[in-house]
Formats: structure tokens, sequence, C-alpha cells
């Protein structure tokens, strides 16, 4: 049988919550955004 | 219980006007998951605040419990209407980025120190657990392949093992579709009776953390069962399940190459390729944040917001857990998956406790 191919277009959830994630974390860093009350 | 197959996680966008529209379909779905969860936190505080001004002693239950009850009762009495449904399964999507955020509240020492004993006793527990439930599968007369994704799903992570799966072993929708539902009513179920039994038992935090992120299948309910624990157990809970959730590529792996063999999955030309499509690229994200904490890239004020961040993508997502969970499917599903699941999350747990008795015993965790 033919191989599986993976999906080339776009990126996965994973991608864009790493994404999200390391934006977060850089204006955390950089301080552009308030301290993140709980 | 929701018991879709998604075809991929891989999204896709054609046109800023198709970019749009798709994020204006979240709005509705993100704004109900937020009232959930933030109305858990309301009701956390409130009853904390009432019964500490009247000096009532009354145990603190987390904003977890109460985001994941009000959820559960959403879905199961009037149910989600459809145009929430979108922005209602964001919910895996702020669970990954909260783990990612989470990787700031640990040094890269502890993660290679309690990774590494998690790593050992997932390999452990996984061949006794893929073993046990090939057994089952027999006994109850499952279909092979139905067999194969309930084993991975029980043994490695819950959904995302079936979904990474089912194409891999070329398994029938309606085999994953049963498999999802049982490793899903199995979550909810532990849910609510880890924390209990944790507490009878009185473990430590990193000894029910380690025992619920290696027992419960889904990466967002063993997140829940360890935070509805203590901040601290949570914490290990979701570094445990990572490093579980690390190993679905080669078991799937292994998996498509034992169907390949017999026929009955399409071959694998380059392995390698196959085993970064299927590794959860959110652990890297772990890794990178916790090694930027380590070399002190953030300041201990940055890392309070890091960790509150990750608070916040947490409660969307057990507002999520409860809110796509619909217990009148389970009766829909048939009790042979189920019973096989049931049986086999027993032995997972039983094997597991165990397996961190001994950690506790010899490792030091």
């Amino acid at each position: 049988m033919a191989e599986a191919k993976p999906p080339v277009r776009g990126l996965t959830l994973d991608g864009y919550a790493v994404l999200l994630a390391l934006v977060l974390a850089l204006l955390v860093r950089f301080n552009p955004i308030p301290a993140i009350k709980w | 219980m929701a018991t879709s197959v998604p075809s991929t996680n891989a999204i896709s966008l054609s046109s800023p006007v198709d970019i749009g529209r798709r994020i204006i379909a979240l709005i509705p779905g993100l704004l109900l998951l937020t009232a959930v969860g933030f109305g858990g936190k309301v009701i956390e505080q409130s009853i904390a605040s009432y019964t500490k001004a009247r000096h009532i002693t009354f145990p603190n239950i987390e904003y977890v419990l109460w985001a994941i009850v009000i959820g559960l009762l959403i879905a199961n009495t009037v149910g989600i209407p459809r145009v929430f449904e979108a922005g209602v399964a964001t919910y895996e999507f702020w669970l990954k980025a909260g783990i990612v955020l989470l990787g700031s509240r640990f040094l890269l020492g502890d993660v290679l120190h309690l990774g590494g004993i998690s790593l050992l006793l997932v390999a452990i527990a996984l061949t006794l657990s893929l073993t046990f439930m090939h057994l089952l599968g027999r006994i109850f007369k499952l279909k092979p392949k139905l067999t194969s994704l309930l084993a991975i799903g029980s043994a490695i992570c819950g959904v995302s093992a079936i979904i990474a799966a089912k194409p891999a072993i070329d398994s029938d929708d309606e085999d994953a579709s049963y498999a999802i539902a049982a490793i899903l009513a199995l979550g909810a179920i532990s849910l609510f009776t880890f924390p209990l039994i944790g507490h009878s038992l009185h473990l430590s935090d990193k000894a029910y953390g380690l025992w619920a992120g290696l027992a419960v299948d889904n990466t967002a309910e063993a997140t829940a069962a360890g935070a509805l624990y203590s901040d601290a157990a949570g914490k290990v809970a979701v570094l445990a399940k990572t490093s579980r959730n690390a190993l679905i590529g080669f078991v799937v792996l292994a998996y498509a190459l034992y169907w390949a063999s017999r026929g009955e999955a399409r071959a694998i030309q380059n392995k390698a390729a196959f085993l970064w499509h299927k590794f959860p690229k959110f652990v890297l994200g772990f890794l990178l944040i916790s090694l930027l904490a380590t070399l002190s890239f953030f300041t201990k004020a940055q890392l309070t917001s890091l960790a509150n961040l990750s608070r916040w993508a947490f409660l969307l997502t057990f507002a999520g857990v409860g809110l796509r969970t619909n217990l009148r499917e389970l009766g829909k599903q048939g009790w042979r998956p189920f019973a096989v699941g049931a049986i086999g999350e027993v032995f997972i747990a039983l094997l597991t406790l165990g397996l961190v008795y001994g950690a506790d015993k010899y490792l030091h965790l």
C-alpha cells in the first residue's frame, strides 16, 4: 500500500500553541504587557 | 462523550477571509469557556471568603472542580448549541499552550530528574499495559484494531494517541469512536476517583502527581486530576504526562509497522519523518521555556506572570473538559469496549501506583 503522507500545508495545533506560548513569554520578558495576576 | 474523529489536527489557512471567518466562529465557544472557567474561580473565592468571614471550617474546593462540574451540568442538561462547538473545541489548544508556559516553573535539572523517572516508569507500565490490554481484547472478543486503539489510548495518551494511530493502522472510524468514547468516559471517572484515592492513601504531592500523570489517559484529565489534589501535584502530573506523551510516536510507529507487516495498513518508508510528524511539539516548547527559566532569562516577577498565564490557559481547559463530556453518549457505545477499557484502567492505575510507591522508596522522588 502507499505510504501515508502527513499534511504539508498549515501548522499543527501543537505548533500554534507553542507559538502563542513563546510570544506570550517574550511579551512578559520584555515588559510591553503588565504583570499577569491570578 | 464527543465521539467524532478528527481527520487531522493540522490547520491549513487558505485566505485572509477564511482565517477571519474561522476566528469569528471561535468567539462564542471561547466566551463560554471563559464564563464557565471564571465562574468556577468566582465560586471557589466566594466560598472561601464566606467561610472565612464566619469562621466556618470548610475544605477549599478548587476552581478546577467547579469549572468541570458547571461544564458537565451545561453539557448534560441544555447541551452545547452548535454555535459554541468550535470555540469549546479549542480547550486542547489552551491545554498545550498552558503546558508550554508551565515549563517556566521547572528548572531543567528537575525536568531531567522527574522526567527521567517518569520515562522509566512509563516504559515499564507501557509494556505491561499493552500486553494486558491485548489479552483483555482477546477475552472479550473485540476486533483486533479496536483493541490496538484501546491499548494505545489507555497505555499512552488518550484521545491524541488514538487520533494519531487511527490513520497509521488504517482502522475504521467506528473503532476509533468507540475507543475515544471509552477513554473519555474513563477519564471523567478518574477525575473524581483519583484525588479521593490519593487522599485516602496520604500520598505526597509528588507521588500523587506522578501517579496521576502516569495513569490518567487524556492530558486534560491528567492535568485536572493533578490540580484537584494540589497545585504542586498538578505541576508534577503535567511533567509525568508530558514524558508519556513524548512516546506517542514510537508506540504508534510500532503498531503501524505491525499492521503493515500483516498487509492491513499502509507501509511506512521514512520512519524518522513519521516519528517527527507524530511527536507532540508542545513537549519541545515546554523544554525550551524550562531551559530559558534555568538560564535566568526571566526575573522572579516574570516567572510569576508566566505561571499565572499558564493557570489562565488551564482554566479554559478545565471548563472544556466538563463541556465536552456528554454522559448520555456513554450508554450508546456498547459495553464491551468500555469494559475492556475499564478493566485495563484499573490494572494500569494499580500498576502505576505500585511503580510510584517503588520509585518513592528507591529513587527518591
